[in-house]
Formats: structure tokens, C-alpha cells, sequence
């Protein structure tokens, strides 16, 4: 209905237009003036309804919008979701904390490990520095000395192949 | 000016000729459209009762779900203590079998004591990084097999069954390997 009031009205300011040219032509003074500025005042209200028409359909549809979004369906949809989405949460915390778990444990067996290891190869390191030790009237000063630094540098490098190697190194020259 | 009028007349007469059937069409089709509105509200409600029941039903889930994992994660943190014991436990029994291998042969060099001491830390390592359960109990029994050796060496040596300066049994066994 609005749009329609529009149209005639967009219609009734081309006939004043047309009027006016009509009078412009018949050379009637005044006139044509009132007519253009009547005609251009028709056209300015039928552009404004048009557009007032545009803003009340656009909030009528932001109002039916919002409805909708607020409505109980809508809301117990959005719900459902979060709860959905809570349980996959859930499910990837209790998997992560298990990866968790499985590391620190990991770790501290690790640390066990390496604990147990230096505390072996130190009294290994031990063993070998009595021996050489022991045969130190047979070595030249400079052997002795760097065979107790090797000694000494493979047990700080925890380097177990190494310390072998020297202990039958040292049982060879004895 | 007719000429004008006319079509004019006749378009105001076909606008209100569809106006007429419009009207026509709604007043015949008036219960269905009622119907359907019906049909639509209840399809609605009943979709809201669907959705409610559905969301209490998985919140319900979730109290169980956490619970479940709580009490899941809960066992497996005291599994995992129990693991971190029984492997230290391992260790001191490794570290004593050394001791008693070193107190047995009087004169076994420190690095063979180291070395049968160092395999048997590694199979214990293979066992516990074994990746299934079959593989496991192979380490498992290769370990045992280790250990029984080298204690049925010392054994012997004890009762002076053998005149071995070294467990030859243990380190042929390593050997193996």
C-alpha cells in the first residue's frame, strides 16, 4: 500500500512536471516556477516515504530476527550445543591429562635411570682409577696423567663404551 | 482523452480482478492454512520438548562422563606410582644382584660386574618400553632368564662346584645378544 502511495505519488510529480513544461511553453508567467517546486516536493516525499518504507521493513526484520534468535527452540538449540561441546572438552582434557600423567611418570623413571647409571659408572670410574693406580710405577708420568684425565672425562660425559675401553686398556698393560 | 481512460479503466479492472481471486483463494484454503498453522506451532513445541529432553539427558552424560574420568584418572595416576615403585624396586634388585655377584667371585674386575649389571638394566628397559603385552612378557622372561643365570653362576661358584675365575655362563649369555 505504501509502495503504491509512492508510485502515484512519483506519477503525480511527472505530471506536474509535464504541466509545468506545458505552461513554460504556453509562456504563462510565474506559474511553471510553483509548478517545478510543487512537482520537486511530490517527487522529495514520494523518494522519502520509499525510504522511510525501507527503514520500517529493515527493523521489522531486526525485530523478527532477534525474536527468533531469543525464542525457546533457538535457545534450547544454542544449549544443546554447549553442553555438545562440553562433553568433546571433557573427553580431550581426560586424554590430555592421561599424556600428562604418562610423561611426568616417563620423566621420573628417566631420572631413576640416569641416577642409578652415574652412581655406577662413578664406581666404575673408581675401579679404574685404583688399578691405574696400582700400575703406576710402570707408566710414564705423562701416560699416567692422561689416562686419569680420559678416566675422568668419560665419567663426566657418562660415556660408558668409553670407560670400558680404558679399564681394558689399563688390564692390557698390567 | 477515451483513449486515455480506457486502458487505464481496464488495468484498475484486472488489478482488482486479482485482488478478487486472491481473496477467493484465501476464504477456500482458510481451514488448510489454519490447519497448518496448527500443525506448525505443535511441530515446534514438539521440537522444543525434543531439544529440553535432549539437554538434560547429555548434562546427565556429563556428570557421568567426569566422574568416570576422574575415577579412570585417579587409577591410572596410582598404576603409574605403583609402575614408578616396582621399577625402583627392580633397580635395587638389580643393584644387589651386582653386590652379590661381586661378593661371590672375590676377584671380578669391576668391569665385568658393570657390564653384566649394565645388560641387565637393559633388558629391564626393554621390558618396560615394550609396546604390547606379548613383547613384554618376552623381555620379561629374558630378564628372568638373566637373572637365574647369573645367580645359578654365583651358586656354583659358592659351592665351589666350579673353579671359574669369571660367570661364564652369564657372560656368554650376554654375548649372545
Amino acid at each position: 500500500m505504501i509502495i503504491r502511495i509512492a508510485l502515484l505519488l512519483m506519477f503525480a510529480a511527472f505530471a506536474v512536471f509535464l504541466s509545468a513544461d506545458l505552461l513554460l511553453w504556453l509562456a504563462v508567467p510565474g506559474l511553471p516556477g510553483l509548478m517545478t517546486r510543487l512537482g520537486l516536493a511530490v517527487l522529495l516525499s514520494a523518494f522519502a516515504l520509499l525510504l522511510i518504507t525501507g527503514l520500517i521493513v529493515i527493523i521489522k526484520l531486526i525485530i523478527a530476527a532477534n525474536f527468533d534468535y531469543f525464542s525457546a527452540r533457538q535457545r534450547l538449540q544454542r544449549r544443546l550445543w554447549f553442553i555438545q561441546a562440553k562433553q568433546d572438552q571433557l573427553n580431550r582434557l581426560h586424554y590430555f591429562r592421561t599424556l600428562q600423567i604418562n610423561y611426568f611418570n616417563e620423566l621420573k623413571r628417566k631420572r631413576l635411570l640416569s641416577a642409578n647409571n652415574r652412581r655406577h659408572i662413578h664406581s666404575l670410574s673408581k675401579a679404574i682409577d685404583k688399578d691405574l693406580h696400582s700400575i703406576k710405577q710402570q707408566l710414564s708420568k705423562t701416560t699416567y696423567l692422561q689416562l686419569q684425565r680420559e678416566n675422568i672425562r668419560y665419567r663426566d660425559q657418562q660415556d660408558i663404551e668409553a670407560l670400558l675401553k680404558l679399564q681394558q686398556k689399563i688390564a692390557t698393560i698390567v | 482523452m477515451t483513449t486515455l481512460i480506457n486502458p487505464v479503466i481496464s488495468l484498475l479492472k484486472l488489478f482488482h480482478s486479482v485482488k478478487d481471486e486472491n481473496l477467493h483463494w484465501k476464504k477456500a484454503n482458510q481451514d488448510q492454512q489454519a490447519k497448518l498453522k496448527h500443525a506448525r506451532v505443535l511441530a515446534e513445541k514438539a521440537l522444543e520438548t525434543e531439544l529440553k529432553k535432549k539437554s538434560v539427558q547429555l548434562a546427565h552424560e556429563i556428570t557421568l562422563l567426569r566422574t568416570k574420568n576422574d575415577a579412570e584418572l585417579s587409577m591410572f595416576k596410582t598404576k603409574c606410582k605403583q609402575d614408578i615403585k616396582d621399577y625402583k624396586q627392580y633397580l635395587a634388585s638389580l643393584d644387589q644382584l651386582k653386590r652379590s655377584i661381586q661378593a661371590s667371585y672375590t676377584h671380578l674386575p669391576e668391569a665385568v660386574a658393570f657390564t653384566i649389571h649394565h645388560h641387565a638394566k637393559h633388558l629391564l628397559n626393554q621390558m618396560w618400553e615394550a609396546e604390547n603385552f606379548e613383547q613384554k612378557m618376552q623381555h620379561e622372561m629374558q630378564l628372568i632368564k638373566f637373572m637365574t643365570t647369573v645367580h645359578e653362576d654365583t651358586r656354583l661358584h659358592l659351592e665351589g662346584e666350579t673353579n671359574e675365575k669369571l660367570p661364564e655362563r652369564t657372560l656368554n649369555l650376554i654375548q649372545q645378544k
